[in-house]
């Protein structure tokens, strides 16, 4: 997987209880074209505090241009961005 | 007395210092926004503004030791030195959101803490060692811990006394856990240049030189009356940091106590005019006066300090009746004081400060003055929109197109960068 750290577009589903899921997410490939992602599945999620920076990681799975790919999505609560992390 | 002094022999300091602490927060930063370049791998220094190649090195990767860069030295001298150096600028807010979370980390370790700087901790772990274990074990453990989940690396000291568990943590650097109880001083610290010793700085060092003094050990065996002669009260002081004696308590105080705020900045011009000054106190104001809000003090003293273009400083003072903590108020005793002191010649650095410090409860309202409620009230919805979306994101008119950033300074309060008091 290769570092990108894209910011991107989300759409995510906030439970009652706090949970967070990321659903369906929108960035510019390289050709400047808008691009959607359906998450097809969240496989792990984990938290990290790099230099007392929050993050949620969450270990994806999609189907990409008739491709299945695995990536890493970032979300950092401090500023609420979404990030396509490595891919 | 005796039974005092086994109780303090007992006792189990860990100090817990972050190696390069601004230019490793810095890099763990990066490296978890995408990041690929390791800061701390490469010559790179924290410190001013690249582009304008304005300030001074605050800190240093390891690779620079290779060109010879010295912490306080200026930019456009480090460049000189190494024209690859990677210069970023410094980010006090990740600075002090780095060390928060360290502390929180180290609070789960013993509820004696002091904090000593913004990247140094003094933890008493004497109790703590019944319910947690051996030390060096949990100093290790701790040590990996921080790595791991905040991405930096530190080092720990481990004594009987605060001093040496400093001592401890300079030993060797980095990612190192170190012990260096009173019976290890004889082989660890004595063979130490004396320089290395806390307290003894440049101009010790040179009178300790002269002396013949040149490794901790010969400090520690020589006549405790000539230092006490050459240095008067801090020879003894010297003498006993030496030989490792040292009882102070770590103090559950969170923050020291400010006795100031000041603020200062050299202009990439020089200064002709009255009206630029008056700007430049502005945008100084602007900053010291937050931190003074924020902080919840009062000033009554404001000075100002003019450095001239032949680098000739003075300044002026005035104590004031009430105290304040108004912008504009500040703003305009400045000016006046301001008026009253410069002479005319060309300004390079432009300072202010406020002190004699009071808190809240002890404000005096003034009969002669007028009410400053509007103003405090402005002050305060200012305050809290730089809060919330930056500083920067709400500033006064007069800095449109000046020429001149509205915010001079960033450093907050809670900010101690170094203390020589234990």
């Amino acid at each position: 997987m290769k570092v990108l750290m894209k910011p991107i577009k989300m759409i995510a589903l906030f439970e009652k209880n706090g949970l967070l899921t990321p659903i369906r997410y929108q960035f510019i490939n390289e050709s400047k074209e808008n691009i959607t992602i359906c998450i097809d599945k969240v496989i792990t999620k984990a938290e990290e505090k790099i230099a007392g920076n929050h993050m949620y990681i969450y270990k994806c799975k999609s189907i990409i241009n008739k491709i299945e790919k695995i990536y890493e999505l970032k979300y950092e609560l401090n500023s609420c961005k979404w990030y396509l992390y490595k891919i | 007395m005796v039974r005092v002094i086994k109780m303090e022999n007992k006792r189990i300091i860990f100090h817990v210092d972050v190696n390069n602490a601004f230019l490793s927060w810095d890099a763990a930063y990066r490296i978890q926004h995408g990041s690929t370049i390791d800061l701390r791998d490469i010559p790179s220094i924290v410190g001013g503004n690249q582009a304008t190649r304005h300030g001074i090195v605050l800190a240093k990767s390891i690779p620079t030791k290779k060109f010879n860069i010295i912490t306080g030295e200026s930019i456009w001298q480090a460049k000189q030195k190494c024209p690859n150096l990677v210069v970023v600028p410094p980010n006090y807010h990740l600075y002090m959101q780095c060390s928060s979370a360290l502390i929180k980390i180290l609070e789960e370790y013993s509820d004696k803490l002091q904090i000593y700087s913004i990247d140094e901790c003094f933890i008493d772990f004497t109790k703590m060692r019944q319910l947690l274990g051996d030390p060096l074990t949990v100093a290790n453990q701790l040590k990996s811990r921080i790595k791991k989940e905040l991405g930096f690396t530190v080092n720990i000291g481990i004594s009987s006394n605060k001093l040496l568990a400093k001592m401890a943590g300079e030993l060797k650097k980095p990612d190192l856990v170190h012990t260096l109880y009173p019976e290890e001083i004889k082989n660890k610290m004595w063979i130490l240049p004396v320089e290395d010793l806390f307290m003894v700085g440049r101009a010790t060092t040179l009178k300790l030189h002269k002396l013949g003094i040149y490794t901790i050990g010969q400090l520690a065996q020589t006549d405790i009356e000539l230092l006490k002669y050459t240095f008067k009260k801090s020879g003894i002081i010297l003498w006993n940091y030496s030989n490792g004696i040292e009882n102070s308590f770590i103090e559950n105080k969170k923050l020291t106590n400010i006795k100031s705020i000041s603020n200062s900045t050299t202009m990439h011009f020089d200064v002709e005019d009255k009206e630029t000054a008056f700007k430049v106190l502005l945008s100084l104001v602007e900053t010291v006066a937050m931190r003074l809000r924020h902080s919840g003090y009062y000033c009554r003293i404001i000075s100002v300090l003019i450095k001239t273009s032949d680098l000739h400083s003075y300044s002026h003072q005035k104590k004031l009746v009430a105290p304040l903590n108004c912008t504009n108020a500040i703003y305009d005793i400045l000016k006046k004081l301001f008026i009253d002191t410069w002479k005319g010649e060309p300004i390079r650095l432009l300072g202010i400060k406020v002190s004699d410090l009071t808190e809240n409860e002890f404000y005096q309202f003034s009969l002669f003055e007028k009410s400053l409620e509007k103003q405090l009230k402005i002050d305060s919805t200012i305050d809290s929109i730089r809060m919330k979306y930056g500083s920067k994101s709400i500033f006064r008119s007069c800095f449109v197109w000046s020429g001149l950033s509205p915010l001079e300074g960033g450093v907050s309060e809670e900010f101690t960068v170094m203390s020589s008091i234990l």
